[in-house]
């Protein structure tokens, strides 16, 4: 039986409640992470120093979702845009969004560059293993042997080489000192909070974040509920779930 | 004037201890609560959701309000209100 009640959701702070439902697909990974790192601004307090950057892709359906300054820039140049405000206005907590194409794909190279020079942000990339917004192609992340439109028989590593793996390559690359990289996934939320708190304190202290996180893609998997979760299980046994890089005096 | 939300509104589950909430203007019907329920007492609803396919509600003998399907739910559908 539907009623009419006066209150609403329970959204965090740093969410936009006006908007209503979310742009995202049913099921879409990245309303869990959004909604996460939402809880974690909010409890960290960082709601007037937070500046969130979307990418192109579906990462940019989240331009009206929090409820913080927003940009949008395409292509992963959301980490050059959000670190040239964090080096303009050291005080501020930037947030770089993005999904795999932008960030190991056609933004790779900002990318390595901003965990070169350590630069003062915090990466997300979240990895549904293929190009959601353009209808579901091969993506650098895309497992062996998986169907996708661009590779309707499986993917075959011997043609298109192996998946990329995100977080190992920039956990090689990244200061010890200054660096937490690690990957989460979105079927165990409280720890995926846990890792954003760690994250989001190292940007705070200055330093550099990169947290890559399993997510979900229903429509394009082409999966019912059940076999979405299940999907997620075997992505997380092909890319580990761990924190690779984490300075000294981070809790 | 309030604002008021359309809701399915379950009361007094988990032995009375809590109220089960789904807006029917957020839920998109993924399902993906469903599995993630521990008790496995969530089933499909006959009220739709925002796109016109089944909400969801739960069994109020077997759901515990351990708000799992609050946490889950990607699009803030669900509030579990504990009393």
């Amino acid at each position: 039986m539907i009623e009419m009640l006066e209150k609403g959701p329970r959204l965090a702070k740093a969410q936009n409640a006006e908007v209503g439902a979310s742009k995202f697909c049913p099921g879409c990974g990245h309303g869990m992470i959004l909604k996460t790192l939402a809880q974690t601004i909010d409890e960290l307090e960082l709601n007037d120093k937070a500046v969130f950057g979307c990418d192109i892709g579906c990462s940019l359906l989240s331009w009206n979702y929090m409820n913080v300054d927003t940009v949008q820039t395409h292509h992963g140049r959301t980490t050059p845009v959000i670190y040239g405000v964090t080096r303009a206005n050291p005080d501020l907590v930037g947030i770089a969004y993005m999904g795999d194409g932008g960030g190991l794909a056609i933004g790779s190279q900002h990318l390595v560059n901003a965990a070169v020079r350590s630069e003062n942000l915090l990466i997300i990339v979240a990895n549904n293993t293929n190009y959601g917004m353009t209808g579901g192609q091969m993506s650098p992340t895309t497992m062996p042997g998986q169907k996708t439109e661009t590779t309707p028989y499986g993917r075959d590593c011997d043609v298109t080489g192996r998946p990329a793996k995100g977080a190992e390559m920039v956990a090689s690359i990244a200061d010890p000192e200054k660096s937490f990289v690690a990957r989460a996934s979105v079927s165990n939320l409280r720890k995926l909070k846990a890792t954003f708190k760690k994250a989001l304190k190292n940007v705070d202290m200055g330093g550099f974040s990169f947290v890559e996180v399993l997510s979900v893609c229903p429509l394009n998997w082409r999966t019912n509920n059940v076999q979405t979760w299940d999907r997620l299980k075997t992505m997380e046994e092909f890319f580990e779930v761990k924190d690779f890089v984490q300075r000294e005096g981070l809790e | 004037m309030t604002k008021t939300h359309k809701a399915i509104k379950v009361e007094n589950v988990a032995k009375g201890k809590a109220d089960w909430h789904l807006y029917t203007d957020y839920c998109k019907g993924c399902g993906l609560c469903i599995v993630k329920c521990p008790k496995k007492c969530l089933n499909w609803s006959k009220e739709v959701g925002i796109y016109q396919t089944p909400a969801v509600e739960p069994n109020p003998e077997e759901c515990i309000g351990c708000g799992t399907c609050e946490l889950v739910c990607p699009d803030n559908a669900i509030r579990v209100e504990k009393k």
